[in-house]
């Protein structure tokens, strides 16, 4: 009996001990989304595509040009799975910001991943930075997040920079191509996405040497229950392309606007923002047919890489909805946390930072090579491209690489 | 300024404002009669447009035609809130009814988050979807005209009802001293009841409509709320026709004012305009 226990036992600390049958500790990511709120939609859109991400990493997949998908887990780690826990912001900075203090306080996630808008992402990143922990922006556009000198601090996304030249430079191609553009009205809420996109835009126009003016200078109130006045100033200023930094409500109501109250603009370009929802193309139909926008994820890269398809449908079996720009962008960070965790000496803030920032990830899930930062932690590996509505689905129509479409300009009326 | 542009300013302000005041005539109604102030008035709004929206998604049903169940089934929401919401904080301190409400509103919008989901809806194949049509050079959606019209009709009859018929005396009677009500043989809890039935059946209908042409999704309802509120404080707590003639002012100040100063000031200058109407008159533009 004496002898059973004592091998009993035995092997229950050989059991423990070993490290081929001890499991690795799951790898906690902390998840900043407005989960609740005027923007539970995108949150909701980011969340379903993370998981997409941490079921491929943590299961066995074959899919040619995504790391960590063959492998199970992350396999320097001893294959630890990856565990995401989501917190609400409720779309506002305070709960953002709050709900960045009680993560860190629980001392349980090795990252945070958020937080979809830049106003969000702001405070909740300095809180992080205070106390020296990795922050991965997945989606914010605001360039100034990357301006702020912060040492934890990465993003993953193209910044509202980034569409701002791919907007001039696709807008001087127009110009090539002997369309009339010069005049440019400016439609843009009044947060830190809007006033960034629209002061990205001012510096672009000056740059241009009198190519470009801006006839238009239109702020509004961000959820705005009407919106026919700024839509009569667009009319009244008759420019020849309207641009965007707007969200989804909005969008629509602008939308709806410009089509009852008769004004017609050669072309309407969009910040990534509300156009990007793929609800607005599909339900919106002819109101807003030809709508162009910036986009690093559309239905037509499936057909330039397959292994999309896969994500996709993935995506649509959670939310009913292909994947969009925004949600390609989250499951992309999940990606690049892997590969952090992976690479990091140990999951230590200041080893998963020291990883973060030697990242060189390529992934063929967004335009571009993949996700490697510069010194201000801005991913300088990704494109962005123009999409263009066309009967109810987004065609890339910009840049000739990425293109599936020609352009339609003037929009049909 | 172009006269067109001003003009086109001027319908737009009308076609909004008669919207705002159907919503703030069931807020003021309420108010007036039972001094609560429903917080939860933006989300039963919200819960129209997503009756509306289920009706069409699920039985294709057009949401001009589902408008009575929607009314009604917003009727019955009010019944109930009255039944098992208020009744039981009557008779303590208005503040108490006050929280309950701002918890229902909390509650009937993480319902809706939680059984449909955040996604935005929106209502595009209607009969009064996409279609628009000018008259002399002034250009009106289809569906956002039907709504004005529609809110000033079903206005108009609140007001009948409560002017000129006997149930009106009642709830007037009621709202002005419900113990005399009481003595005087009028069964004020019914009273409650069809007032908050009714209040909500008005939001119903402006739901109902607005499905029509804005996007559909649980927060809807906040935005017109707050607007509401400073409508109803405009013209009057419980004063209807106030309501309706704070709500056209609103819809006017927002186009005009919001075209001339900027769009970026639309919000402001109702808000300015509000604090100056209170601080000269503090029972409103029109109460008494």
């Amino acid at each position: 009996m004496k002898r059973s226990l004592v091998l009993f036992f035995g092997l229950i600390l050989l059991l423990g001990f070993s490290p081929a049958v001890h499991a690795a500790d799951p790898i906690e990511i902390a998840l900043l989304y407005p989960l609740t709120g005027p923007l539970a939609d995108p949150g909701s859109r980011a969340k379903a595509a993370c998981d997409v991400a941490a079921e491929i990493i943590n299961g066995s997949y074959d899919l040619p040009g995504i790391p960590f998908a063959k492998t199970q887990g992350i396999p320097n780690k001893g294959g630890a799975k990856i565990v995401l826990k989501y917190y609400d912001t409720q779309g506002s900075p305070e709960v953002g910001k709050a709900e960045t203090e009680r993560l860190l306080q629980e001392g349980k996630a090795k990252l945070i991943i958020g937080a979809y808008q830049s106003s969000v992402t702001k405070p909740s990143s300095f809180v992080a930075e205070r106390q020296k922990f990795p922050y991965l922006c997945a989606e914010s556009s605001s360039a100034a997040l990357t301006e702020r000198g912060l040492k934890y601090f990465f993003r993953v996304a193209p910044t509202d920079y980034h569409d701002t030249v791919m907007f001039f430079q696709f807008l001087d191609d127009m110009k090539k191509e002997g369309k009339k553009v010069s005049k440019i009205a400016m439609v843009y809420e009044k947060t830190e996405f809007g006033f960034h996109a629209n002061e990205e835009v001012k510096k672009a126009v000056a740059k241009s040497n009198g190519a470009y003016q801006i006839v238009a200078d239109i702020p509004y109130e961000f959820k705005a229950t009407d919106v026919n006045a700024e839509v009569l100033k667009v009319k009244a200023a008759q420019p020849d392309v309207v641009l965007h930094a707007t969200q989804f409500s909005e969008m629509m109501l602008f939308a709806k606007a410009y089509e009852s109250l008769g004004v017609k603009v050669p072309a309407n370009l969009s910040f990534c923002g509300g156009y990007q929802n793929p609800v607005f193309a599909k339900e919106l139909g002819k109101t807003v047919e030809n709508y162009m926008g910036s986009c690093t994820f559309a239905e037509d890269f499936i057909a330039k890489k397959a292994q999309l398809k896969v994500l996709n449908d993935m995506f649509k079996a959670k939310v009913k909805s292909n994947l969009d720009g925004v949600a390609m962008e989250a499951l992309t960070a999940v990606f690049v946390a892997a590969d952090a965790f992976n690479r990091a000496k140990d999951l230590s803030p200041d080893a998963v930072r020291d990883a973060l920032a030697t990242t060189e990830l390529q992934i063929a899930t967004l335009p571009g090579k993949g996700v490697k930062f510069d010194e201000s932690g801005q991913n300088i590996w990704i494109d962005s491209t123009m999409s263009q509505v066309v009967g109810g689905d987004y065609k890339v129509v910009w840049p000739a690489e990425w293109a599936t479409a020609k352009t339609v300009w003037p929009m049909k009326p | 300024m172009d006269t067109t542009i001003f003009l086109q300013l001027i319908v737009s302000g009308l076609l909004i404002g008669f919207v705002f005041s159907l919503i703030a005539v069931g807020l003021t109604l309420i108010w007036g009669v039972m001094d609560i102030l429903n917080f939860a008035h933006g989300d039963f709004l919200m819960l129209a447009m997503f009756s509306s929206f289920l009706m069409f998604a699920n039985l294709g049903l057009d949401p001009l035609l589902s408008l009575p169940i929607v009314v009604a089934l917003l009727f019955m929401v009010g019944l109930l809130t009255f039944r098992w919401v208020i009744r039981p904080v009557l008779g303590y301190p208005g503040l108490i009814a006050l929280l309950a409400t701002f918890g229902l509103s909390i509650f009937i919008r993480n319902l809706v988050l939680f059984f449909v989901g955040p996604n935005y809806r929106v209502i595009n194949q209607s009969i009064l979807a996409g279609k628009n049509f000018s008259i002399l050079g002034l250009h009106f959606s289809l569906s956002q005209t039907m709504s004005a019209i529609g809110c000033v009709l079903i206005t108009s009859a609140v007001y009948l009802l409560i002017a000129r018929t006997k149930f009106g005396r009642s709830l007037r009677a009621t709202s002005l001293d419900k113990d005399t009500a009481l003595l005087m043989g009028i069964n004020t809890n019914r009273v409650f009841a069809l007032t908050f039935g009714l209040g909500a059946a008005c939001v119903g209908f402006a739901g109902g409509m607005l499905s029509n042409f804005y996007p559909i999704f649980p927060e809807v309802g906040l935005n017109f709320a707050i607007m509401s509120f400073v409508i109803v404080a405009l013209g009057g707590f419980g004063n209807i026709s106030g309501a309706f003639l704070a709500g056209i002012f609103v819809g006017l100040v927002e186009n005009v004012g919001g075209f001339l100063i900027g769009p970026e000031f639309k919000y402001t200058l109702v808000f300015v305009l509000y604090l100056i109407v209170i601080s000269i008159r503090p029972k409103g533009l029109f109460g008494w």
